[in-house]
């Protein structure tokens, strides 16, 4: 019977035209955004780009010559490395043909040379791409050291005010508790996958939103209240269908979506580095979440999804309390787009309030790079920790709420 | 026993009492409630679907309040409302399947009595039609079929042949008359004759308020006026109309003979005719039946 119902229920979304396109456009913009994930460039020894299966082959021999554990002595041979290529002659020349060269040599060591520069950076925010071309090799001990140590002075001084001093207490033992040395590896699978990540599930979300708008709406705009409200389950069992099909939607699209994204670019480029701490990319290097690629992927894969649902939801409560797609539809849009445009406040009060609205959940790659702590019960807890358990709870309880509003008088 | 009693009834929208003060005990029959445009009908009707809530007073069924009944009351009805929607992509059997799981009919039962209510209402061929393409009267016909999806004992019908063409509307009338055996059917019309042979009761319903029922013969034997026939020149027609209610002119030779509502002799030569249901309406409404298309049946 409800199996029913449920069936019928997901009819009513997909036969509608505007799905239909809706879908197609997912479908068209899941394959730009694939395409850009799985572009990756290798410069031949000629200093030509080259692109597609045969250069990702080669950039990945090219770094896996340099995988292991990222100890001194791997850091004094990438420091010696470095200073050897920066002082060929196609290095120091002005021809770019020459310089492509040079930069083609250092694709192996790419990934170390960037995790150099963040090492040995001036300051804690500091970012200096040519820091690593003035390093000696009797700076490799500091290597881990300088990460505790940059973040402690920034918190001493430019950060004092934005953390108690459990919190700062909390990052310096996060910082302490990666294990080190730890292994570097090839993992532009990894890396790429996570770049693109945001855009895959934003995209998803939109078009979610469109396909649940209607749900409970519809019934006003069709006009087929009168019937849906007098019949048997009309009040009960009806609506429960109504949020399945909501439920289902969102898990199946999601999935759908995130699964088959992450499948071709993983594909593609491989899944090397899968264990790998987040920190062994530049990009996270300061991190304070201590957790290896495939914990990223996972949180990011389920972050998006609780962040899709509780979306969908809200918007499906919009659409029952106000009986308007129209409305309804902007739910998941304001969430979305709002947030970025408030982001330019740089308040830490302010961040913090920003870390907890629901687009965090669609963009965790970026949110696990936030400061932003909250102290709960004497815990100092992380922002990405905080959002997954909030929202799963808040999308928990909107069910009932859901329920009733559709269901009463 | 079936018995649908409403007692006291009132609806209120802001400023604006749609249904007041109404009493009324139905069971098994055709109910006709009569009335024109706005005069609540349809309200009382959807707070018989349990679709709003009354203001006041009470609506029970064999002593039940329907409303605390629930998923119990709203098993016995079938409705087929004034502004009758539909899903636009499903087709007219996906729309009845879906119909019938909602209203609880088990898988079997459902194929069942949608082949069996498609071919009552002569639908069968346009099984596998979209809604969406579906004429005026084609999707009147699913309407109804809908509400007989569950074999209701209870069958409200919201102006079900408005907007249809003549000949559409005596094939309604003699499927609804088909459908109406052993159940609580209530049909509200603004158009006489739709309900003038099928009704056993007839409500009259103006401003909120059920002004006179009973059966057709009750109620014009009930009538407290008398009906005139009376031929007159072109010219005298005019003052006519303004004096009385006139329910219908007709041209003769010579001049025009009209039929004059009133409690005296209108005139010397005027004649007593038998009222007519089209006689009480305009006696009651004080105008005639908005749909010209069906004065003449
Ligand atoms: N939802 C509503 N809100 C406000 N007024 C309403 C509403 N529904 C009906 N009415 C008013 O109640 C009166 C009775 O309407 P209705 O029950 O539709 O009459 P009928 O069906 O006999 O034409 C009308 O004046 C109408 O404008
Ligand atoms: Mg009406």
């Amino acid at each position: 019977m409800t199996i029913r119902m449920l069936k019928y229920e997901l009819k009513k979304v997909f036969l509608k035209t505007g799905s239909r396109i809706a879908m197609a456009l997912l479908l068209i913009l899941m394959g730009i955004t694939c395409f850009f994930a799985m572009d990756v460039s290798y410069v031949d020894g000629e200093g030509n780009s080259q692109r597609g299966p045969a250069a990702v082959a080669q950039l990945r021999a090219a770094q896996k010559a340099w995988s292991g554990y990222l100890d001194e002595e791997k850091i004094r041979k990438v420091i010696a490395e470095n200073l050897r290529i920066r002082n060929t002659p196609e290095a120091l020349s002005q021809n770019i043909k020459e310089m492509n060269i040079a930069y083609g040599w250092q694709q192996g060591i790419e990934g170390i040379r960037d995790l150099l520069n963040c090492s040995y950076a001036e300051g804690f925010r500091e970012h200096d791409y040519y820091r690593a071309d003035s390093l000696t090799e009797d700076a490799a001990s500091d290597f881990y050291i300088n990460r505790t140590r940059l973040l402690r002075e920034w918190l001493e001084d430019e950060a004092e005010d934005q953390f108690s001093e459990a919190e700062k207490a909390y990052l310096i033992r996060q910082y302490e508790n990666l294990e080190t040395p730890f292994y570097y590896d090839y993992m532009a699978g990894w890396q790429q996958l996570f770049e693109f990540s945001p855009t895959i599930i934003m995209l998803t979300m939109l078009i979610l939103g469109y396909l649940v708008a209607g749900i409970f709406s519809n019934e006003f705009t069709w006009k087929c209240e009168a019937v849906f409200f007098s019949s048997v389950y009309g009040r009960n069992k009806a609506v429960v269908s109504k949020i399945k099909a909501g439920f289902w939607i969102v898990t199946g699209i999601y999935f759908m979506s995130f699964l088959f994204y992450s499948g071709i670019v993983l594909l593609h480029l491989g899944t090397d580095g899968w264990n790998l701490p987040v920190q062994a990319s530049w990009t996270s290097w300061k991190c304070f979440y201590n957790i290896t690629n495939l914990q990223k992927y996972f949180l990011i894969g389920m972050g998006g999804y609780v962040g899709c649902l509780f979306i969908s939801f809200l918007s499906m409560l919009i659409s029952a309390k106000t009986k308007s797609t129209v409305t309804a539809v902007m739910v998941p849009v304001i969430l979305i787009f709002m947030p970025s445009f408030i982001a330019n406040i740089d308040s830490p009060a302010a961040n913090k309030i920003i870390g907890l609205l629901p687009d965090q959940l669609l963009q965790i790659k970026m949110a696990l790079g936030f400061f932003n702590l909250y102290s709960i019960g004497g815990r100092v807890i992380g922002e990405v920790s905080v959002i997954m358990i909030l929202y799963g709870v808040l999308t928990a309880a909107l069910v009932p709420v859901l329920y009733q509003v559709y269901r009463r008088l | 026993m079936m018995e649908l009693k409403i007692s006291d009834l009132r609806k209120e929208f802001k400023d604006i009492a749609a249904v007041r003060n109404v009493s009324y005990t139905m069971s098994t029959g055709v109910y006709g409630l009569l009335g024109v445009n706005g005069a609540g009908k349809t309200t009382l009707m959807r707070m018989l679907c349990t679709l709003i809530r009354p203001t006041g007073g009470s609506i029970t069924w064999n002593g039940r309040d329907i409303f605390e009944m629930d998923g119990d009351y709203r098993k016995l009805l079938g409705y087929l409302p004034q502004e009758f929607g539909y899903y636009p992509d499903f087709t007219v059997y996906d729309y009845l399947m879906y119909t019938a799981s909602i209203k609880g009919l088990r898988p079997v039962t459902a194929r069942q009595r949608t082949k069996l209510l498609l071919k009552q209402v002569g639908m069968e061929k346009a099984a596998d039609k979209k809604m969406k393409k579906l004429s005026g009267g084609m999707k009147r016909r699913v309407g109804i079929a809908q509400a007989m999806l569950g074999n209701p004992q209870i069958l409200i019908l919201d102006e079900p042949t408005a907007g249809l063409d003549p000949k559409e509307r005596i094939r309604f009338r003699n499927l609804i008359s088909e459908l109406s055996e052993n159940r609580l059917v209530l049909l509200s019309t603004h158009i006489v004759s739709d309900i003038a042979y099928i009704a056993n009761e007839i409500l009259l319903m103006q401003d909120g308020e059920i002004r006179a029922a009973g059966t057709a013969q009750e109620l014009i034997d009930a009538m407290p006026q008398q009906v005139w026939s009376v031929e007159a020149v072109k010219e005298e027609a005019a003052s006519y109309m303004k004096a009385y209610k006139v329910s219908n002119v007709k041209a003769i030779p010579g001049g025009v003979s009209l039929r004059v509502i009133s409690s005296e002799k209108p005139a010397g030569h005027a004649v007593l005719e038998t009222a007519t249901l089209e006689d009480l309406f305009l006696y009651y409404f004080g105008e005639k039946e908005n749909d010209d298309k069906d004065v003449e049946v």
